[in-house]
């Protein structure tokens, strides 16, 4: 067989299959659907929970800094109260 | 003498406005030599903020509530400690720039004991006949202290506090650690 047989051969008409016209449009549909969108379920949330991070987190910071404000008072004031004591009682050990 | 302390301690202090806070000046190098200390630095908001936090707070939420009554009255509060592993890590003059200021008219030393290498006083601020400010320096071989404080403190109260102490409200100690 000669190159001109063979690519005769090779190019040849055939009819295609019975179901190929029905695979095809199968095919098609399938491929024009547009992609799913993020549910709105999904957007709801997310919005939701930025809401609720955007309107605890002043929140959550202010307690913070009353809880470290808080501590810090406490221990000044233990400070304060000990020299207090302390110089009172050198006072005291003097003045006896 | 002692009859001028208690008065102190019995009488409960009012406060009105001080015009010229106390500075607390000439102690920034000693942090960086101390093995512990506390700076502490609380205006009127940072008070407010701690007694709203402090209500109810403690063994049966009096702990809390005795202390949020004691800082109910101040408008600002400093305490400055420095606690040293070795002695001669400060000098006396190291307070000169805060005794100065305890010296304009106004302050009054009313406690003052000093020995060879320490030193304690006690002083207030009067306007109008009324206490308006309150200043503690204790100067020790290995521990420095400077407390001031404006305005209205019961120290009574206070002096009671350092007796109890306050144990059922968690506050972390000098180390950091949680009490």
């Amino acid at each position: 067989m000669n190159l001109d047989d063979e690519l005769r051969s090779a190019l040849r008409r055939d009819n295609p299959s019975p179901d190929f016209a029905r695979r095809v449009v199968a095919q098609a549909k399938f491929s024009a659907k547009p992609k799913k969108s993020m549910p709105r379920m999904m957007w709801a949330a997310a919005i939701a929970a930025i809401l609720a991070v955007g309107f605890t987190a002043p929140y959550e910071y202010r307690q913070m800094k009353a809880e470290r404000a808080a501590s810090d008072a406490v221990l000044a004031l233990r400070i304060t109260a000990e020299k207090l004591n302390m110089t009172r009682e050198k006072v005291l050990r003097i003045e006896n | 003498m002692r009859k001028l302390f208690l008065m102190i301690l019995i009488s409960g202090w009012t406060a009105a406005q001080l015009p010229a806070q106390l500075r607390i000046t000439g102690l920034d190098g000693l942090a960086s030599k101390a093995k512990e200390s506390v700076d502490i630095t609380l205006d009127s908001s940072l008070l407010q903020m701690a007694g709203g936090f402090l209500a109810g707070k403690g063994k049966d939420g009096k702990d809390g509530d005795q202390i949020r009554a004691l800082l109910a009255g101040l408008k600002a509060i400093t305490v400055k400690n420095y606690e040293f592993k070795e002695t001669g890590q400060y000098r006396i003059e190291d307070l000169e720039p805060i005794r100065a200021q305890l010296r304009t008219p106004g302050w009054s030393k009313i406690v003052s004991d000093q020995s060879k290498d320490e030193l304690s006083e006690i002083y207030t601020r009067v306007e109008q006949g009324k206490v308006v400010g309150f200043a503690i320096i204790d100067a020790e071989p290995k521990e420095l202290t400077v407390v001031a404080i404006e305005g209205t403190i019961d120290l009574k109260d206070l002096s009671k506090l350092g007796a109890l102490g306050v144990p059922a409200i968690r506050i972390p100690d000098k180390k950091g650690k949680q009490e």
